[in-house]
């Protein structure tokens, strides 16, 4: 692994100003001990102290060899004969650049041999701040990643949840729905024909559906449509059913298979139970960032709702909170002959996000969709 | 069986007009069966089988109004009854209230016939039937009573138990007391006691079992003796346990 400053060079820059304080520090230092010519201090301890910069780029790499989880006493020894060995290695190099300076200002090897305790106490703590800021780093790196692990992992139950809670289809519909196509086949041989192939159309939409993330709420009213025309044949005229959904809900993407277990609610709990039958009324509008789901139908006043009924709208909730989180919401109102369930869904928080919300307009208020 | 025997009377209850229509062609299909009448409702179930008396009922279970099993229950004798329905978690029971047999939606021709042989078994060995009222109580899953059904003459009354005040032994019968109404169902206070949730409904005397909500208060009348006042004005009697059972739940 590269050391992080290497990997971001635009942090080169601003890391060289920072080592040009000590450098004056140093050589500003010895001008207030020892008055007189201040220029042979600054000329040995500003370029050294931007070499040094470098220099101490390298602390990172004992520091990755010998993560903390080595100990500290191993931690510390390494960084400490680290620190020994490039101080030395730097104040040979300042005894040459010394050497060098020489010519323009005569004085520079005598100060420099001056500044040699300074020089070796500061090169030994430069690198060892050096080496604790790449411990720093690698803790907050450590921290960092166990905080994407966790969040990933919470992702990872999210979606096991969700396939958990994923709506069966109810195999009796299945069993219900041949029987009644073994009874056309006789009576109505191209009613059996077309159910069959409704039939189809319904499971593999199912299917599709059951495989996907996410689906236009378009699709799913579309299933539901399909599952209604083959329930139409077993109840008859009993079974009566109107569905708005405004474009502009049809469009939002949502959890598959959250309507289906509403409409099928309303058709065993609801339809089943009634002797003339009745409408069955799907809604699906969407107000500024909210989307809503309506499924609503009659009932048996002296059926008093089955726990089925319950259960099944858990699991919607329970999907729609692993999805949305508090702000999704499920409101249920029984009347003593109506049962009415409305999803209600936010849509994607920050309004520019989704061109859908900011490219249609806001249906009129109390446009297709009734109060309750 | 060297002779033909008499054709069997058939009656086909359920709520799915292609589920009917499905039985009927296969019954014509057998020989010795006559279709009697269909009916799309528990209700039109109980009347017809006064009417029509058929030897067999060919009984749906879910249906608007009253189950299959809730037929049974108002039947009293019961004709020789196979189950017809797509759900099959409902065969034990189906067993328990002695039905001669229990068929899976799609049904299949031989299936019914193997079904109908049954029945003629057991018609021609003269059983007894079951006493169809009780045997379907038993069968009753877990859950309290959540409505009576009082049989009328030829009209069955479906009662929710939270519209009930309350329940009066009289002779025989059960007096169910809903609002001003007052109806007869043949069966005993101790019968209905086990069957209602305790929390809800308590036997408030040997004669009476008090549904909870409708108790405005309680009076001392003598010593010892009390009454409770119902929210419409009623004063039911409370004996001496009656009136321990009604201090420990309040």
């Amino acid at each position: 692994m590269l050391h992080p400053l290497l990997s971001r060079p635009r942090a080169l820059g601003p890391y060289l100003a920072l080592w040009l304080a000590p450098g004056s520090l140093l050589g500003a230092a010895r001008a207030v001990v020892v008055p007189g010519d201040w220029r042979p201090a600054l000329a040995i301890t500003v370029p050294l102290c931007a070499i040094y910069a470098f220099v101490c780029l390298g602390a990172w790499y004992p520091a990755l060899a010998n993560p903390p989880a080595v100990g500290p006493t191993r931690v510390v020894g390494v960084q400490l004969a680290a620190a020994g060995t490039a101080a030395a290695l730097w104040l040979a190099l300042g005894r040459w650049w010394a050497g060098v300076l020489a010519g323009l200002l005569p004085d520079t090897p005598r100060v420099f041999h001056d500044l040699l305790p300074l020089l070796a106490t500061a090169g030994v703590l430069f690198w060892l701040l050096a080496a604790a800021a790449c411990y720093l780093f690698l803790a907050r790196d450590a921290a960092h990643q166990a905080e994407r692990q966790t969040l990933e992992a919470q992702v990872l139950a999210r979606e096991a949840e969700l396939k958990a809670l994923r709506a069966q289809m109810d195999p009796h519909f299945l069993f219900n729905a041949l029987n009644s196509v073994s009874a056309l086949v006789a009576t109505d041989p191209p009613g059996a024909r077309r159910m069959c192939e409704q039939l189809a159309g319904f499971l593999r939409g199912s299917l599709e559906l059951d495989r996907s993330e996410r689906i236009p709420l378009g699709k799913e009213v579309a299933l539901a449509h399909a599952f209604l025309q083959i329930e139409r044949v077993r109840f008859g005229d009993r079974l009566r059913f109107v569905s708005e959904v405004d474009d502009a809900a049809a469009a939002v993407e949502v959890p598959p298979l959250l309507l289906q277990p509403l409409v099928e609610n309303a058709l065993k709990h609801g339809i089943a139970h009634l002797v003339e039958g009745g409408t069955v009324t799907l809604q699906a509008k969407r107000r500024r960032d909210t989307l809503y789901i309506i499924v609503d139908n009659p009932i048996d006043p002296d059926r008093p709702p089955s726990p089925g009924v319950a259960l099944g709208l858990e699991n919607v909730r329970r999907r729609l909170q692993a999805t949305y989180g508090e702000r999704a919401l499920v409101v249920v109102e029984t009347r003593p002959e109506r049962f009415r369930v409305e999803l209600r869904i936010p849509l994607q928080p920050p309004a520019p996000e989704g061109p859908a919300a900011a490219a249609s307009p806001a249906p009129p208020p109390g446009g297709a969709g009734g109060e309750g | 069986m060297s002779e033909a025997p008499a054709p069997l009377r058939v009656l086909i209850v359920d709520d799915e007009e292609p589920a009917r229509q499905l039985l009927t062609e296969l019954l014509a299909d057998e020989e010795g069966c006559d279709v009697v009448g269909e009916c799309r409702n528990g209700f039109e179930a109980v009347q017809a089988v006064h009417g029509a008396a058929p030897d067999l009922l060919l009984l749906d279970v879910q249906m608007p109004k009253l189950d299959g099993f809730e037929v049974l229950e108002l039947l009293d004798p019961a004709p020789a009854v196979i189950f017809v329905t797509a759900f099959d978690q409902y065969a034990v029971r189906a067993f328990e209230v002695h039905a001669v047999d229990y068929l899976l939606k799609p049904v299949s021709a031989e299936r019914l016939h193997a079904a109908l042989l049954r029945v003629r078994q057991r018609l021609a060995g003269h059983e007894a039937p079951p006493p169809a009222q009780a045997l379907a109580r038993a069968a009753r899953p877990g859950a309290w009573l959540d409505r009576v059904l009082v049989r009328d003459g030829e009209k069955v009354h479906v009662v929710p138990v939270a519209r009930v005040d309350y329940f009066e032994a009289q002779g025989d019968v059960v007096l169910l007391r809903v609002g001003a109404e007052r109806l007869r169902k043949a069966t005993t206070l101790n019968d209905l006691e086990k069957e209602l949730d305790p929390s809800r409904f308590l036997r408030v005397h040997r004669s009476y079992i008090l549904n909870l909500d409708r108790l405005a208060g309680l009076e001392l009348y003598a010593k010892d003796s009390r009454v409770a006042i119902l929210k419409d004005g009623t004063r039911l009697p409370v004996s001496r346990p009656g009136y321990a059972r009604l201090r420990s739940l309040l």
